[in-house]
């Protein structure tokens, strides 16, 4: 079964069924924005939410995961997480990052297990966006409101009830599986689905953003970017708060006899990132770091992968504690305004 | 407030016109709602980028170290001369400042503090929580009230003292004490209540308190933005990041998280100013002033003192008196 | 799936330290098990990620050639946490390995050419596992000449003394050892590396040269090379980058799109003129 009606009225006995296979995540309303955690029940769930605090790729990269452990000197392998996830109510721009991030840790040769198990163990059932805010920019980076990369199913919130679209084999036998709850969709639920991705699709505040690769590639040397970079403070909640992010460090905690080896969030932004043992840094001030970030994400990625590696879910401009704005950044060089100190 | 900014901009041509300055830091207009952000002013033409409003919340004083870092000349050559650089502080920002000068990390004859008279400034997040999660779409604000109207189309009108940062309600020092050029106009008047978050977070019993902290330190993800915005927080290598000997892990244990925010926590003993960019910055929401408010007002209660004036005077944790307090070592 | 962040439990069976400032020390490593041996396939060129449980991992060129069976050889300068702690420790010691990592030095373009060594200090260590798979009986006939120039700071500073004994006395490779200020009793070359290059003249002709040193002698080599004739394409260096996961994914070794894990650590020339200037 490949579409399916799910009325908000049996959306509770929808989540019970869930839960009996899957340990269920979506957007919870807290005092400090909405997150994504386990539920208990449809009730927890922040349906009308725009987007999460924190991007819901903590839940396949976590911020610190064991890679191994190791007691007495020996190294002892840790089984590999294989828990059964569905993650219900991702925005089109989170579950499209967990597509960009699926490239680099699923290359040919060198898996990254961890990551991966989990990628094969849940089941992403995104939500497509009807409220874009005014620091969205998908549709400028190859998103979009209804974009169905890296997601299982589809679902368009129609006033009381839900469309469910599978786009893959897992998406198409969870919806079967619920087929009870289910009703076939009507002509007029498709078209006014269509109508919601419209509407949205005009909301999306468009950057430009055409002929960035070809600048970056020509601009490493420009001055405009100690410009860009001059009030940041290297604080790093852009990285940790972007969904494409996934650079880490890995570390050995000991205690005693045992200990364990973890691999935790890093960021580009952090001076240490690239601290030889000599005390040589490649990227040692705020402007080498701002220009490696911007670069990385829409120059070297579309080098090494053929795409932008930011979704546009405007997190970091929300965010940054000084206000630097990365669509501003990105105009900048698309504009390619030659830059003083100060720039115009 | 459009009298102050106009002030502002005028002080800025002149000290620049007068070449008494290389850098000023200022405010300029943000590019989202409500939204305001630090902006470095070289010449007297930019002056006009300067604004000041109720979102004026970040603290300057952060920027100043970086320009004062010596640098090695090579082999030969005079060092550049230290940049003269202008900050336009409020109450807080200035007592940062002055704050640096005592720890040596800014020359205070480097610096000229343009003193503005503050009289609060808006927390977003109050204004967000009106809208019950909803996201400010567009706003203004006049005579003392602000008018917002959510994404959803939702309009609300408060009263602008219902909205304030809390660390503007509870400011006991508003106005710039020590300031080179003072722009006319009027301050908040200093809290009545002093360490009002401070004083109810020490009426819960200690049990409370500790699950208090733990509840909050436990939404921690190791960003260290707090410690980032910080103008204390100047080491060139932080203790959380050292790796011999290694004080503190990078995973995710509760016990962890807690050592890396009670360890910056006491750094601050003496020196925070209590300016909340660390709240401000935090992406998850922990409630840092609780913490840092409370280490203040022991601070004052045990030594009397209070950060932020005097640049001679040593704080009481860099200082040691011969009456100095000491049964706790001898009889514990 | 094989997971890339485990490393294979192997024990130190050897320490030789090797200058005599006794911060160079060359580990000879035994795997535990023999089906790891057999996976551990590898070309000179390549690294490993030295794992010592409870301090973390270090990169390091595998100094040993394939031709070599039984053992790997890493040289490793004492530098920060990690190469402390091997340098602290004893034969017998199990620590892990994880590899062989990053791309060698491209061989099979490498037949049927001139090979030209160029080596200073301590980044040696790659170039005697080039030296020692060339010199192997099986592999000689496919390259032509074979010349090395190799200079280290002082006498004692020299690397793999036994080895550049035995390869003076093999006329299968021309060898120049020079130091730049010579001590009592040293009766070799006195002079930099790439001045010693300049006097020996190599060939250009059908030759390439593969260079490592610290990034001063490199900086002052590759002019010498390019002035008598080498391409940018037939020069070949290897880079050194502050690493973790070794495989592409942790984000901090790239230099402009290329990771240095992955896509090096040996570039040409000509690849790292095309890559911003960010190492």
């Amino acid at each position: 079964m490949k579409q399916g009606i799910l009325t908000l009225s049996e959306l509770t006995k929808f989540i019970e069924l869930l839960k009996t296979s899957y340990k269920v995540f979506a957007p919870v309303k807290k005092e400090e924005g909405v997150f994504f955690e386990e539920v208990n029940s449809a009730d927890d769930i922040a349906l009308g939410y725009y987007n999460s605090k924190l991007p819901p790729k903590r839940l396949f990269l976590p911020q610190c995961e064991v890679l191994c452990t190791f007691e007495n000197g020996q190294l002892v392998e840790i089984p590999i997480a294989d828990e059964k996830c569905a993650i219900f109510g991702m925005r089109p721009c989170d579950a499209l990052a967990l597509s960009r991030i699926d490239m680099v840790f699923d290359k040919e040769d060198l898996k990254d297990p961890y990551y991966l198990a989990r990628r094969k163990n849940t089941v992403l059932l995104s939500l497509v966006c009807d409220k874009p805010l005014d620091t969205c920019f998908c549709t400028s980076v190859g998103g979009g409101p209804s974009s169905g990369d890296g997601s299982d199913i589809r679902m368009v919130h129609l006033g009381n009830r839900l469309l469910l679209e599978a786009l893959t084999e897992k998406g198409e036998s969870l919806i079967s599986s619920a087929k009870q709850f289910l009703k076939k969709p009507k002509q007029s639920d498709l078209e006014e689905k269509e109508k919601i991705v419209a509407e949205s699709e005009k909301k999306v505040p468009r950057i430009k953003v055409d002929g960035i690769k070809e600048n970056l590639e020509k601009g490493f040397n420009l001055p405009l970017w100690s410009a860009i970079a001059e009030r940041c403070l290297g604080c790093g909640v852009c990285t940790y708060l972007c969904p494409t992010c996934y650079c880490f460090d890995i570390t050995d905690e000991v205690k005693g006899e045992k200990g364990k080896r973890i691999r935790t969030w890093d960021s580009c932004q952090y001076p240490l990132f690239t601290l030889h043992a000599s005390g040589h840094n490649p990227r040692p001030s705020k402007t080498e770091r701002m220009r490696q970030r911007i670069m990385h994400k829409f120059f070297y990625a579309v080098e090494n992968f053929g795409r932008t590696f930011c979704v546009g879910c405007g997190r970091c401009v929300r965010s940054c504690p000084v206000n630097l704005d990365l669509r501003e950044s990105i105009e900048l060089i698309t504009g390619n305004k030659a830059c003083v100190s100060t720039r115009k | 407030m459009e009298g102050i900014e106009t002030k502002i901009r005028e002080t800025a041509k002149a000290l620049f016109s007068e070449k008494k300055i290389d850098i000023l830091i200022g405010h300029e207009k943000g590019s989202l709602v409500f939204h305001s952000r630090p902006v470095m002013i070289r010449d007297a033409n930019d002056t006009e980028r300067l604004v000041w409003n109720s979102f004026c919340t970040n603290n300057l004083a952060v920027y100043l170290p970086r320009f004062f870092e010596p640098k090695k000349p090579k082999k030969g050559e005079v060092p550049p001369p230290l940049p003269r650089v202008a900050v336009i502080a409020k109450g807080c920002d200035a007592r940062s400042i002055i704050g640096l000068v005592r720890e040596r990390q800014v020359p205070r004859q480097n610096l000229i503090i343009i003193g503005v008279p503050c009289e609060g400034m808006i927390d977003k997040s109050k204004l967000e929580k009106l809208l019950e999660g909803d996201f400010i779409a567009s706003g203004s604000i006049k005579d003392g009230g602000t008018s917002i109207t959510g994404f959803s189309g939702k309009r609300l009108d408060i009263k602008k003292e219902q909205v304030l940062l809390d660390a503007c309600i509870e400011c006991a020092f508003p106005v710039v004490e020590d300031a080179d050029i003072a722009i006319a106009g009027t301050s908040r008047k200093p809290a009545t209540e002093k360490y009002k978050t401070a004083k109810s977070f020490s009426e819960k019993s200690p049990a409370e308190r500790w699950r208090y902290f733990a509840q909050e330190i436990s939404k921690c993800i190791r960003c260290y933005a707090c410690r980032q915005v910080c103008p204390n927080c100047y080491c060139k290598e932080c203790f959380v990041e050292q790796t011999n000997p290694r004080w503190v892990s990078a995973g995710d244990d509760l016990s962890e998280k807690m050592v890396f925010h009670i360890g910056r926590v006491f750094h601050q003993a003496g020196r925070c100013v209590e300016c909340d960019a660390c709240v401000r910055a935090c992406p998850v929401g922990i409630d840092i002033r609780t913490f840092t408010q409370k280490v203040a007002q022991d601070v004052k209660e045990m030594f009397d003192y209070c950060p932020g004036f005097s640049p001679e005077v040593s704080p009481p944790l860099c200082a040691y008196r011969l009456d100095d307090r000491q049964e706790f070592i001898t009889e514990p | 799936m094989e997971n890339p962040y485990i490393p294979y439990p192997v024990t130190i069976e050897e320490i030789t330290i090797e200058n005599e400032a006794r911060d160079l020390k060359t580990f000879k490593l035994v795997f535990d098990r023999k089906e790891d041996e057999e996976k551990f396939r590898y070309l000179p060129g390549q690294f490993a990620e030295l794992s010592l449980f409870g301090k973390g991992e270090s990169p390091i060129g595998i100094a040993s050639s394939p031709t070599e069976k039984g053992f790997l050889l890493f040289t490793v300068k004492r530098a920060g946490l990690v190469t402390s702690e091997l340098h602290s420790s004893e034969t017998g010691r199990k620590i892990g390995v994880r590899g062989p990592l990053g791309k060698p030095f491209p061989w099979e373009r490498m037949e049927g050419h001139n090979i030209v060594i160029v080596g200073g200090g301590f980044a040696f260590t790659t170039l005697r596992s080039a030296i020692t798979y060339i010199l192997h009986p099986q592999n000689r006939p496919k390259f032509g000449k074979l010349m090395t120039i190799y200079g280290a700071r002082t006498p004692g500073e020299l690397l793999y003394k036994k080895d550049l004994e035995i390869w003076s006395k093999d006329d299968r490779i021309e060898l120049h050892v020079t130091v730049d200020k010579a001590t009592e009793g040293w009766k070799g070359r006195e002079g930099l590396v790439p001045n010693i290059v300049k006097e020996v003249s190599p060939s250009p002709k059908n030759a390439i040269a593969l260079v490592c040193g610290p990034p001063i002698m490199i900086r002052f080599t590759i002019p010498v090379l390019l002035n008598l004739g080498f391409a940018e394409d037939d020069i070949i260096l290897s880079l050194e980058m502050r690493m973790k996961c070794g495989i592409g994914k942790c984000g901090r070794c790239n230099i402009g799109a290329r990771y240095v894990c992955v896509d090096g650590p040996v570039f040409t020339y000509k690849e790292l003129e095309g890559l911003p200037a960010e190492y």
